[in-house]
């Protein structure tokens, strides 16, 4: 127990030292372009124009105005950090995003009006993880449904066709398959919504209104699926064929024991970790997926937002997501590691 | 603890991991070619290459390759170089083409009457008459309208014109097969300017386009024409607005005041005084705007989808090999390094390795090249630094294996130096390893610059069809059904990656003989 602990506390050690690394590139690539400046100085100049606009109210002398407003530019400038190099600011930078205080956007806006980048991303963030959940949860069941029961047809023309809709379902980018659903179910059939979240004008009641996200959500969730889970059953069949072939299995037939119970102790037990390792895999994959696929689907999601602030330049959405987006990846990895760990003696007792 | 107690998953590629693990689809019959192999225990070079060979994912592998590398050359040999940004990307460059215009093969299918993109270039006069005041020529381009829809346009592009003293007079007038010569229009030229010397030379930088379908003194010309030739038509109420359309067609006789086509050789006149016989005009073009274009059909800006489709293939290679080749020699001599040296070296590098293989690479590429600008070689680059460490991992823990092998201990006990052994007996056997990754690269690249494309960062001054399909996403072109601009790219990038899988896939019994054994 305590080696699992200790394994799992390295884990999160390593995977912390990722987000880290990452969190320095981005800011020191901010830095070093000078793109962290100017940030910072557009924060000042606002800062500056809203106290001119109060401290007008109160000093009349224009000389004097000028001079207080001087003072409390030069005073908002330390307090950036303006006046030292940026690689000095670099730790109270990255201290500022672990605590999720990410700036405020040019932009961008949240459904309220809000320009801080925290609540914008938050406002999506759930978006996002339905989709990716849902998803991820139908590619899991069904490659281990299908890959399980394909590992007993090995040879025949659907474990063939299996494995050519594997190594297409790779090659095409989800992206554009989505694409091609968009042409063909809500254009050429007219079965589902071309985009969108909620129909217009939206369904007020709960359970309408949630009938109605789920019929938005069902053409990105088939997209998801269609090009994750032809690799994953392929993974599943392999993994499960190989264990099948070992001497302990043909131990635990020559024993008699029912099929099942081969199968279920003998074979996915085994086959259980690297299976895991194909999700983990799998995950980095969606993860990327779910950025353009949230855009052809137009989905309010974390995604889509990449995509605006991209269209309008809005660097501190831009940096906010990048570091969003690997920290979910971080956790998401961090939590099959933990199952990964429960699964694998052999990581337990190392 | 670190990633060295998890058992390497053996037959899932640590590629670039963008899209999804690669699963890695056995193919049967190399499969059975490789067991063949295996029963006469022959496995040297050649009977590989059969074994590739054999199956028939490495042959359409090797086939679609092979096929793209000739197309790319044959770009390479033919498109200008600065063909990105002095072409495709240079709007006025694509000015005399429709716009969204299916490809001209569409029309056989939907049955549907249309008009193909002609052009008629002049450059020697077929007339010359001297008159007093110097020389009238008179440049013909005919047209043969056979179609039953009306042109998109009509467009008189003039591409240099030079003269010593007075500007030439330019006339374009159009001769019908009813007999009908309509004035279209009268080209301005300006004379010399205060300050300049003869002799004077316009429209050289920038070709000059007259429309020649829209001009309002054709219309008049044509209605004053029509009133004349067919007294007892019923005329459209305003003819500019059916401008093109009236030019190569009658008023429909039913008196429904629609314009029917005419069909017949068709002759565009153009005219020039000039007043000196050194007077020229360098090159002339008539323009007959098509509603279907080419091979591919044309996009928003008029652009010429099936250059842009063929461009795309060396970009596509260049990506994908380069990539590959770069990755995979860093992740090999890192690996190689790592299982040899142990120690201190080992450590730092497998750190390395496990931090920057967790890193999702797809979020780095967009902050990295939305703040560092959009370059393809930046691109490739950061491809590069995050897809190496999968190999790093596996290379070090085969070397490790083959390191406390026998063969290894038995060459040291020879006295071998660590150079030799490496040579001769480490690195034979892990090569074809690395030869397999390098090809499971080579598809995640491709991908990788495919969605970044999409996301509009790609490089400007390189169209690849990842931007052709942002292109025609962010226009508009798929929620109106331009198929012809949406499908073709997709397929292309889904060809490519395809081509490089099928040969990965074909080698993988090569390289693994656990492979050939399993079934």
């Amino acid at each position: 127990m305590a080696g699992t602990v200790r394994q799992l506390a390295l884990r999160a050690l390593s995977l912390l030292a990722v987000l880290l690394a990452v969190l320095v590139l981005l800011v020191v690539v901010l830095g070093a372009t000078g793109f962290s400046d100017n940030l910072l100085r557009a924060q000042v100049s606002e800062d500056v124009r809203a106290m001119r606009q109060s401290l007008s109210q109160t000093i009349r002398d224009p000389a004097e105005l000028e001079r207080t407003i001087e003072a409390r530019r030069s005073e908002l400038e330390s307090f950036y950090g303006l006046d030292e190099p940026w690689y000095t600011r670099l730790p109270a930078a990255v201290v500022r995003v672990l605590r999720l205080d990410l700036g405020e956007s040019r932009s961008l806006r949240t459904a309220s009006g809000s320009r801080d980048v925290g609540a914008i991303v938050l406002e999506r963030l759930p978006f996002t993880v339905l989709l990716l959940t849902t998803s991820s949860l139908i590619t899991a069941a069904a490659g281990l449904l299908i890959g399980v029961r394909m590992a007993t047809r090995v040879g025949t023309p659907l474990d063939k066709a299996v494995a050519y809709f594997a190594a297409i379902s790779f090659a095409i980018p989800g992206w554009w398959l989505g694409i091609l659903f968009i042409l063909l179910f809500a254009f050429q059939l007219n079965w589902l919504p071309a985009g969108g979240m909620f129909s217009t004008p939206p369904p007020q009641a709960t359970w309408p209104r949630l009938l109605d996200l789920g019929k938005h959500a069902l053409l990105p969730i088939i997209t998801l699926v269609t090009v994750s889970v032809g690799p994953y059953i392929y993974t599943v069949r392999t993994m499960t064929m190989t264990v099948a072939q070992e001497d302990h299995v043909a131990l635990a037939r020559a024993k008699g024991l029912p099929e099942g119970q081969v199968l279920r102790r003998h074979i996915l037990r085994v086959a259980a970790p690297p299976i895991v390792t194909g999700l983990v895999l799998g995950l980095a994959g969606s993860l990327s997926g779910s950025i353009l696929v949230e855009t052809i689907f137009n989905w309010q999601g974390m995604g889509q937002l990449y995509f605006q602030a991209i269209g309008s330049l809005d660097e501190a959405v831009i940096v906010a997501l990048t570091f969003i987006f690997t920290l979910l990846y971080v956790v998401l990895r961090f939590f099959l590691d933990v199952l990964y760990t429960i699964l694998d003696p052999r990581v337990r007792y190392a | 603890m670190s990633e060295d107690t998890y058992p390497e998953p053996p037959r899932l590629a640590p590629g670039v991991a963008m899209q999804q693990p690669a699963a890695i689809v056995v193919d049967q019959s190399a499969v059975e070619a490789a067991s063949e192999i295996e029963a006469t225990g022959d496995a040297s070079p050649p009977s590989a290459l059969r074994l590739f060979l054999g199956s028939p994912s490495g042959r359409a592998g090797l086939a679609l390759f092979v096929l793209m590398l000739l197309v790319s050359i044959w770009v390479l040999l033919t498109y200008p170089l600065d063909f990105g940004s002095a072409q495709w990307s240079n709007p006025a460059y694509w000015a005399n083409n429709p716009r969204n215009a299916p490809p001209a093969w569409s029309t056989a299918f939907s049955g549907q009457a249309a008009v193909p993109q002609t052009v008629v270039d002049i450059d020697q006069p077929t007339e010359t008459t001297t008159i007093p005041a110097g020389e009238v020529r008179l440049f013909s381009a005919p047209v043969d309208f056979t179609y039953d829809r009306e042109p998109t346009s009509l467009i008189l592009t003039l591409n240099g014109v030079t003269f010593a003293s007075r500007a030439p007079a330019i006339l374009v007038s159009l001769n019908r097969p009813d007999g009908g010569q309509i004035r279209l229009a009268s080209v301005p030229l300006r004379g010399p300017r205060p300050g300049e010397t003869a002799p004077y030379r316009r429209f050289y930088d920038v070709p000059e386009r007259i429309s020649l379908g829209d001009q309002p003194a054709a219309a008049d010309a044509i209605a004053r024409f029509y009133a004349d030739r067919y007294p007892d038509a019923m005329l459209p109420a305003n003819i500019e607005s059916v401008l093109p359309a009236a030019l190569f067609g009658i008023p429909a006789a039913d008196g429904s005041g629609r314009i029917e086509p005419l069909h017949g050789d068709y002759r565009i006149d153009v005219q020039t005084v000039v007043a000196n016989p050194e007077d020229e005009i360098a090159a002339m073009r008539v323009t007959l705007g098509g509603t279907v274009f080419g091979i591919m059909g044309t996009d928003g800006l008029g652009r010429d989808l099936w250059q842009g489709l063929l461009y795309g293939f060396p970009v596509a290679l260049l990506i994908a090999t380069l990539t590959a080749l770069l990755s995979t020699l860093i992740g090999a001599s890192l690996g190689i390094l790592s299982g040899f040296a142990g120690g201190i070296t080992d450590s730092l590098i497998q750190r390395a390795s496990d931090i920057i293989s967790n890193v999702p690479t797809l979020p780095l590429l967009i902050f990295i090249v939305s703040i560092l600008g959009r370059h393809l070689w930046l691109i490739m680059l950061v491809l590069v630094a995050f897809s190496w460490p999968g190999l790093t991992i596996l290379v070090r823990s085969m070397v490790l294996q083959l390191r406390e092998g026998q063969l290894v201990e038995a060459a040291r006990a020879i006295g071998a130096s660590r150079r030799r052994i490496m040579q001769r007996h480490v690195f034979p056997q892990v090569a074809p390893f690395i030869v397999a990754q390098m090809i499971f690269f080579a598809p995640g690249a491709i991908l990788a610059e495919a969605s970044l494309s999409f996301l509009g960062l790609g490089d400007p001054s390189i169209p690849t069809w990842g931007q052709m399909l942002e292109a025609g996403f962010r226009t508009g072109a798929l929620y109106v059904g331009y198929w012809w601009w949406v499908l073709p790219p997709g397929i292309l990038i889904v060809i490519t990656a395809l081509a490089f899988m099928l040969l990965a896939l074909a080698l993988e019994p090569v390289v693994d003989p656990r492979l050939r054994r399993s079934t």
